[in-house]
């Protein structure tokens, strides 16, 4: 029962199929019918996989998660900058020291005068230029900007640091690039080492396969895989992991299919785009560049051919041939690449053997730029996601470009890990966790965060999560509701520290103490902040209305429902430490409150402006009142609570801060400011237990260490129009005059100051220091 | 009395007010934490009090595309923009030492003789012009943003802010016009010219905002400052 088969069938162009027709013996009909039959097959099999190949080819071949960027180094003539700061910032970029630099992402040294290369970039405002740039530096300032001609330069950005992206789940990574963006020889290294024969065949290579069967013969194993760099891009493109025949057959038929389509230089892009390159954790690292970026924090273009032969040949066995893991072995790999490429004559034998003799020179894990910073990302992801979808974020490439400072972080980290070892011998301190908010309080943008004693740790973040009552950071709130009001309140109004017990709604009475269970009797008013006190703040908190106190800060930013107990006023209610920053920002910004800000701009992938976070203020207080308020704080710092910060740092330093203790010192706080830095830090158990150390011997040391190290510009808010300094008699309070030795000088709301006194002559001084002097005896 | 005995006596009042920490009711005579004077002097901060130069410089900037001039406005004598005087560095992060430069062109017209603390600084006047080209070219986002990138090179200086509220008023955020011109206002002490102008700009802001009678009162500031 055979039965011709039909000439008309167009789809039978397979060579099996193309068999004359048999003798008509019974067998043969039906071997022709299973061919028939599998032609069939197999042509609605290549009409699927080209759909395949082509659909996955033609539209976006990759989602690639958003970039997250620190804030770009600005220089210009005055900016205050460390010249080691500087080029550790260089470093994490990947700038190469050389002699000259005569080429972007180059940087030479001579004395304090530095010359680089800067790479440009594309920024929200528009884009910067590659330039070469000279910097001079003098002391811890920049001295001088100029081109390297020695044009004049008034600004240049350097490139901001990549911090990291946003993964999907599959945690794939990669930086797109195109083949005019790759290094003399990459290309040439790629196919030399991968496929030697990749510009002549058609997708599978016999040859190679010939070959890679005679060596494996030779060796008596799998030596060396036959496959071209056209089906190595269809098995990571398209195709499982699995070892078998069937998954070969599609291979090579795909790779037919693709190479039919598409050029061998579309092919090549995708391939250095797809490639896998490493594991960094839970990131895989694919294309050659993010692998640049990856292990020589470079881009690829800038590669020289050693950097290019290490990347190739880790192409093999990127776990395998891990230059950070392995570096004698990727070593090893890499010469045998470059021998190669000589022996192929693509370079020259003189050429390899400059080559071999470098350094892997792959950067350390642990530097800025291989240094994950889990606190700020989750920062910046909780905004993030406020205004995208979560699809957006992770497969569109955006470019989020942020206020993160890695040197303040790289100081913030320093200081908090310096100073829990120095505490490290009280017993407890081990199982005390910490988180740290830096901000710039003139643009109310967040430049560091930590969120737990170890940096590095991505889990709870404290600084966003821990909401752990405030203590003593409450009370210039208190302070400040009354000096808004000058005719009741100044700097020098007496207050009562004396012990007292209200009974409150509930019945239950409630009685403050202060923490040396000691009364301290009539106090100014601004003593009441500076040394803590606790008996005259709860008194004057509830004369002002606890309900007013809480209205003030709600004002100073910080959203809360909190109940007007009385024990507000000490501190019971809880904040997280980026709640704090928001509230002493406004009083850092002269009344100002600007919400916390951590991004600046989202550009598209193609660097098309896509989003724009302003800046955002508005008054809610009179500077008067800011004013002097800020200078009780002041006091906080030179005689009060915080005074220990001048044991470490200048007295000419104008500083800001108040110190925290919660019950039992399970809370240490302390958040402070300088003019142009804030900066909140938390120490405290996260089962909320019993701490050796208040806000004093704890966060505020923390918090010096780091202030020491940042180095920032004096507090000194201008006066305002309706505040005027008068000189008082210390200790009376009564109006003096600077020529009286006791006399001192607050400020004090126009009109609310006490009446002027009188010259104390030339005898008066003595008179006055002896009875200053007699009644401190007395 | 002769002198020893003066400064014994102090020594000995400073020693027992070190021991002294208990004693409550004075406040400290030498404190750093205020701009104590020991020369008698007053603050160091100007009171208000009203400068020589009133008038406007005008500035031309090079190359915009704009042809209106960048105005700038005379900074007090006083450090408003403050600099410690016994400190030769700068403080702030902005106000290089400055040295007049003999024929720099900072696009100070030859004509004008500004004095070194008159003039804007090197990268305040560059992104001031950025966004002044950008604004002419119609990109509000732009400027906005380069006017943001000057304000955090120089946070105090209240040109730039008056800049940016004007560029926020043109994208009719006309409320944040108004609190970033107020901020401003508080940096722009002995200043009445600009001080003038940002009161003005407070009055366009609140005209927009639908509040004619607080743009009146505005309006008055900007009069009686001048």
């Amino acid at each position: 029962m055979t039965r011709p088969r039909s000439p008309r069938n167009p789809r039978s162009t397979h060579p099996r199929s193309r068999r004359k027709p048999a003798p008509s013996r019974a067998w043969l009909g039906w071997l022709f019918k299973l061919a028939l039959v599998g032609s069939v097959l197999l042509a609605g099999l290549m009409v699927y996989f080209d759909a395949v190949v082509q659909e996955k080819f033609s539209g976006k071949r990759w989602t690639v998660p958003a970039k997250v960027y620190a804030r770009p180094l600005e220089l210009f003539a005055g900016l205050k900058l460390d010249k080691q700061d500087f080029l550790t910032e260089l470093d994490a970029l990947g700038y190469r020291r050389v002699a000259a630099a005569n080429g972007p992402g180059m940087v030479s040294v001579a004395g304090n005068s530095i010359e680089l290369g800067t790479r440009g970039f594309q920024f929200y405002e528009g884009a910067e230029p590659a330039q070469r740039v000279r910097v001079r530096f003098s002391g811890n300032y920049v001295a001088e900007l100029s081109r390297a001609n020695g044009g004049k330069l008034a600004v240049a950005r350097l490139e901001p640091l990549l911090m990291g992206g946003l993964y999907p789940a599959h945690n794939e990574d990669r930086v797109l690039i195109q083949l005019d963006q790759t290094p003399a020889n990459l290309l040439e290294t790629l196919v030399a080492v991968e496929d030697r024969d990749y510009y002549k065949h058609f997708g599978v290579s016999p040859k190679s396969i010939a070959r890679a069967l005679w060596v494996n013969a030779a060796a008596g194993g799998v030596r060396q895989g036959g496959s071209t760099l056209t089906q190595q891009l269809v098995k990571n493109f398209y195709l499982t992991n699995e070892r078998s025949l069937t998954r070969k057959a599609t291979e090579a038929l795909m790779a037919l299919l693709l190479e039919l389509h598409y050029s061998k230089q579309e092919i090549l892009e995708a391939y250095l785009n797809e490639v896998f390159l490493g594991q960094d954790g839970q990131r895989a690292i694919h294309g050659f560049g993010l692998a640049s970026q990856y292990y020589f924090s470079q881009p690829l273009s800038e590669l020289k051919l050693e950097q290019v032969a290490l990347l190739v040949g880790m192409v093999k066995g990127p776990s395998y041939y891990n230059p950070r893991r392995y570096p004698e072995r990727a070593l090893g790999r890499r010469d045998l690449v470059l021998d190669l490429l000589a022996e192929q004559a693509i370079i020259t034998p003189a050429e390899a053997a400059v080559a071999k003799k470098k350094p892997l020179a792959v950067t350390q894990r642990g530097t800025m730029a291989n240094t994950s910073y889990p606190a700020f990302m989750d920062l910046i992801k909780r905004q993030l996601r406020e205004d995208y979808q979560e699809a957006d974020l992770t497969e569109e490439g955006l470019r989020i470009f942020t206020s993160f400072d890695p040197i303040r972080q790289t100081e913030a980290e320093a200081a908090l890990a310096e100073t829990l070892k120095r505490l490290g011998s009280r017993k407890g301190v081990d199982e005390v966790e910490a988180a740290m908010v830096v901000t710039n309080p003139e643009t109310g943008e967040v430049q560091a965060l930590i969120g737990s004693r170890k940096p590095r740790f991505a889990g709870f973040n404290r600084a966003i999560d821990a909401v752990r009552p405030i203590g003593s950071l409450i009370k210039p709130a208190v302070y400040l509701t009354a000096l808004e009001r000058p005719s009741q309140y100044t700097l020098t109004s007496w207050l009562n520290d004396e012990p007292f017990s209200i009974k409150g709604q509930d019945g239950q009475v409630w009685s403050p103490q202060n923490y040396d269970r000691k009364a301290h009797g009539e106090i100014y008013l601004y003593q009441g902040l500076a040394y803590s006190y606790n008996l005259s703040t709860a008194k004057l908190g509830l004369e002002l209305g606890v309900p007013k106190v809480l209205n003030t800060l709600g004002r100073l930013g910080v959203e809360q429902d909190w109940p007007a107990y009385p024990s507000m006023l000490l501190g019971a209610g809880g904040l997280s430490p980026l709640q704090v920053a928001g509230m002493y920002q406004t009083i850092a910004n002269g009344g100002f409150n600007s919400p916390l800000r951590a991004i600046r701009s989202v550009l598209t992938a193609d660097g098309e402006p896509l989003k724009r976070y302003p800046i955002q203020i508005q008054q809610r207080f009179d500077p008067g009142a800011i004013y002097l308020l800020q200078n009780a704080m002041q006091r906080v710092m030179h005689e009060g609570t915080g005074r220990s910060v001048y044991s470490q740092l200048p007295a000419s330093l104008n500083l800001a801060g108040k110190t925290g203790t919660s019950n039992d010192s399970r809370d240490s706080w302390f958040a402070g400011f300088s003019q142009d830095l804030l900066a909140v830090v938390w120490l405290g158990r996260d089962d909320n237990g019993k701490t050796p150390l208040t806000g004093a011997t704890g966060a505020l040391q923390v918090w010096t260490s780091f202030m020491r190290k940042a180095d920032p510009a004096p507090l000194d808010m201008p006066l305002p129009d309706n505040v005027t300094q008068a000189w008082i008699d210390g200790v009376t309070g009564q109006g003096s005059d600077p020529s009286c030795s006791n006399a001192v000088q607050m400020p004090y709301i126009r009109g609310s100051q006490p009446a002027a006194g009188s010259p104390c002559g030339l005898a008066a001084p003595v008179e006055s220091v002896m009875d200053w002097v007699r009644g401190w005896v007395e | 009395m002769n002198r020893n005995w003066i400064s014994v006596l102090s020594v000995c009042a400073v020693m027992l007010g070190g021991c002294a920490s208990a004693q409550r009711g004075a406040i400290p005579v030498v404190d750093a934490g205020v701009p104590l004077s020991s020369e008698g002097g007053t603050s160091s901060i100007p009171d208000g009090q009203s400068l020589e130069q009133d008038s406007g410089v005008v500035v031309m900037v090079p190359g915009g595309s704009s042809s209106a001039p960048i105005q700038t406005y005379p900074a007090p004598s006083g450090p408003s923009v403050a600099m410690p005087s016994s400190e030769p560095l700068p403080v702030g992060g902005y106000a290089m030492p400055v040295l007049p430069q003999p024929g720099a062109p900072s696009g100070i017209p030859a004509g004008g003789s500004l004095s070194a603390d008159e003039q804007l600084d090197g990268p305040v006047l560059a992104l001031l012009t950025t966004a002044q080209q950008q604004q002419g070219g119609g990109d509000l986002n732009g400027a906005a943003s380069s006017l943001e990138r000057a304000q955090r090179i120089a946070p105090r200086e209240p040109q730039v802010l008056y800049r940016l509220a004007e560029v926020r008023l043109a994208q009719g955020d006309a409320a944040q016009a108004e609190q970033i011109a107020r901020r401003g206002l508080t940096y722009a002490g002995g200043r009445p010219q600009l001080q003038a102008s940002l009161w003005e700009l407070i009055a366009q802001t609140r005209e927009q905002q639908g509040d004619p009678q607080g743009a009146a009162q505005a309006r008055e500031r900007a009069r009686v400052t001048l």
